[in-house]
């Protein structure tokens, strides 16, 4: 065969057409729409959320030395080493944009998972939208129990519920009490939305259950611009461990005005949220000393699995603060579905599913101090086993389950 | 003379809304993105939710701060009569017209007899008390509200799995039916006695105009139609919570659009909402994504430059414009 004109061009033409192919086989890349407030009240929550989820894109497209999926690999090798790009949307807290938000994301942005939202009531409509279109939801941070229990089939939540929560607190009580501590009554205080209505509810059932009094179960207005009613009501009941279910601004007013109206609790024990922002010890943590607040996450962790302290580094560096209950919680999702995708070796929703069903990460490939992470049919971790903490010496020290503590509990609290 | 140009400016406003509507409809047969179909939804819903506003706000001045009062009630009574009793949405939103109208009766009858300011105080303060117990009323879903899982496509059950359609359709109707009523309304006695009570009452009774009774008309039917605007949302977003659909923040969303586009005027309301959803919409999915707030920005410094420059509404640079050609 001789070498023409024709042939020379229709070689270039053929290679130039099959260059694009190549280059792109190389930049492939895996979409994840991440839902959060990122403007509004809730702002921060969703600006730290950014910052964790850009620590776990971090340690997943990279090369790192953790035990943590994916993190010796640079990107997924599952898909010839694609890398994990992340598109951020703002649902204002407003379950109607969450719903708008996620539908743009699946249909514009082709995004093959979506995690989020802080807000339970967002979760509900933007786990509607990817059942639909079935694209799997991982609920990184919501803690609505009512949520998995709607029969979705593309839900999936890693963390513990706000039930898991409030059992973890009432195992500690028995635990004390074997010990010879006296605890009878309990006083709930909770603020009016799906958060502090589902603490609630859960907490109320366990003391009844297992036969603690509840002596007040008061429920305020959140963002209420007064709780002076409210805390004298607690003040007259005086019960053994006060149980707040608030989020940062009112439960820095609880204890502003505990303090104005000398009420000194015997006990707190809260069911985290503003007990867990570091905004309320800023303000009021001179008042604080021994609360106590269940959590997902603890630093303390860091002596027993050193990774954990380096990702935190990591995320500080970012964020300039620490993980919390949620950032932690955050980061792990976005671990849980890269991996899931990985195994997949696909980006179509229902490979990813099934991928995340037969999900089974050991608890030391996490940072978190859960036994393993595995989904029940509803798409539930059951073996997310919470932790509660100590705020002793102006840091927080870990005090229950038995296998994650590393102190005893001050109890009572100073 | 005057009565010749009169009927010529109606039937004018009424091609206008024939051709805007009939090029609404066709829209979909070009646009097929889900997300931009969801805006044109929205700006539909709060075109006819503003232009049900106006009627008690705009033409008989009484500006009420807490129609989401009669949005939630609307929202409510079909989420509720469709998930505890099985009653379809589509009677279920006549019923929260109908119930929403009796409120507003009942609660007409002691505030419309306030002046001014203390009305418009009134009316948010009822709608806080509204949203209150909902927030407490377990039996309503309380704070955890209302999911209606959308199981299949169904236009009996008005739910829809993926398609934006049928809710786009019911939303041009829904816009143009308030359109229609505040058109036809605008020319009737009543449309004459609520301009006359707005600008001054006691000058409109001394003439014989029953304004405690027009005020409690316009009352009615105002709500009577925001109640349908509600009950389409919950259908459209298929879960209510009393912060989704009762806080403060929807009674403001509610008139804005009349405010901005142009107060009491007939095409007001429309304007103002072809402005400000998609403005809101695509300021938040493009710029909103940052964390920084400027989305917010944008849309807050956009509506001072509007009301410093327009305080009459947008409206009023086409009126302008018309008398610069006049002269």
């Amino acid at each position: 065969m001789t070498i023409t004109r024709r042939t020379v061009l229709l070689g270039a033409t053929a290679s130039a057409a099959l260059l694009p192919i190549a280059a792109r086989a190389d930049t492939k890349e895996v979409v994840i729409g991440v839902l959060y407030p990122l403007s509004g009240s809730s702002a921060q929550i969703g600006v730290d959320a950014k910052h964790a989820f850009e620590t776990a894109q971090d340690i997943i497209n990279n090369k790192y030395d953790f035990d943590l999926p994916l993190a010796r690999d640079a990107g997924l090798p599952g898909l010839g080493g694609a890398k994990i790009r992340l598109v951020f949307a703002d649902h204002q807290a407003d379950p109607q944009k969450g719903r708008a938000e996620a539908e743009r994301l699946i249909t514009q942005e082709k995004v093959c998972a979506i995690v989020g939202t802080y807000q339970s009531a967002v979760a509900v409509t933007v786990s509607q939208v990817c059942e639909r279109y079935q694209i799997p939801f991982i609920s990184a941070d919501n803690s609505s129990p009512s949520l998995h229990r709607r029969g979705l089939k593309f839900y999936f939540r890693a963390a513990p519920h706000d039930e898991m929560f409030s059992k973890a607190m009432f195992d500690f009580f028995d635990a004390l009490k074997k010990k010879g501590q006296k605890i009878e009554t309990l006083a709930l205080f909770h603020e009016d939305t799906i958060f502090g209505t589902d603490s609630a509810n859960a907490q109320l059932k366990l003391a009844k259950d297992r036969g603690y009094k509840v002596v007040a179960d008061i429920k305020y207005r959140a963002n209420s611009p007064s709780l002076t009613a409210e805390v004298q009501q607690l003040k007259a009941a005086n019960a053994d461990v006060l149980m707040p279910s608030s989020y940062t601004t009112d439960a820095i007013l609880l204890v502003k005005t505990m303090a104005e109206l000398g009420y000194k609790p015997k006990n707190i024990v809260a069911q985290d949220a503003g007990f867990s922002e570091k905004a309320l010890y800023d303000a009021v943590g001179d008042k604080l000393e021994g609360v106590i607040s269940r959590g997902s996450f603890s630093l303390d962790l860091a002596q027993k699995r050193p990774m954990v302290g380096k990702i935190n580094e990591m995320y500080k560096k970012n964020s300039g603060k620490d993980f919390n209950d949620y950032s932690s919680r955050q980061f792990m999702g976005l671990i849980v579905i890269a991996e899931a995708i990985n195994r997949a070796k696909s980006t179509d929703g229902d490979k990813i599913r099934q991928a995340l069903v037969a999900t089974n990460i050991p608890g030391d490939h996490t940072i978190m101090p859960w036994k393993d992470i595995k989904f029940d049919a509803q798409g539930q971790n059951d073996d997310a086993d919470p932790v509660l903490l100590q705020y002793v010496g102006k840091k927080f020290v870990t005090i229950a389950p038995p296998q994650a503590a590393v102190a005893e509990a001050i109890w009572p609290m100073k | 003379m005057h009565d010749v140009t009169h009927a010529i400016r109606r039937r004018r406003d009424l091609i206008v809304a024939a051709v805007l509507v009939a090029l609404a409809a066709c829209v979909p047969l070009f646009v097929k993105d889900v997300y931009v179909q969801n805006i044109m939804v929205l700006t539909l819903m709060y075109a006819g939710l503003s232009q049900s506003w106006n009627i008690l706000g705009g033409y008989c001045g009484q500006i009420s701060l807490g129609h989401a009062l009669y949005f939630g009630l609307g929202a409510y009574v079909t989420a509720i009569l469709l998930t505890k009793f099985g009653v379809l949405p589509w009677f279920g939103m006549l019923a929260g017209g109908l119930i929403s109208a009796l409120i507003a009766l009942a609660l007409g009858y002691p505030t419309f007899r306030l002046g001014g300011h203390y009305f418009a105080i009134a009316t948010i303060v009822i709608a806080e008390i509204a949203y209150l117990l909902f927030l407490n009323w377990d039996w309503a879903g309380a704070a955890l509200g209302i999911d209606m899982m959308v199981r299949e496509d169904s236009w009996l059950k008005f739910q829809f799995l993926r398609s934006k359609l049928p809710y786009f359709y019911f939303a041009l109707f829904f816009a143009l039916a308030a359109w229609l009523v505040t058109w036809w309304l605008e020319n009737s006695k009543w449309g004459y006695w609520w301009r006359a009570v707005k600008d001054n009452p006691d000058a409109a009774e001394s003439l014989g105009v029953v304004v405690f009774k027009s005020k409690m008309g316009a009352g009615a039917i105002s709500a009577f139609l925001t109640a349908i605007g509600g009950a389409f949302y919950a259908m459209f977003v298929s879960y209510i919570d009393p912060d989704a659909v009762m806080s403060f923040q929807f009674s403001l969303l509610i008139a804005l659009p009349a405010v901005v586009g142009g107060i009491g005027t007939l095409w007001g309301p429309v304007l103002g909402a072809a402005i400000l959803i998609p403005l809101t919409e695509l300021t938040r999915s493009f710029i909103g994504g940052s964390g920084r707030g400027v989305d917010l920005i944008v849309y807050g410094g956009l509506i001072m430059l509007i009301s410093l420059t327009r305080p009459d509404g947008l409206l009023g640079l086409f009126s302008r414009r018309k008398k610069e050609v006049a002269r």
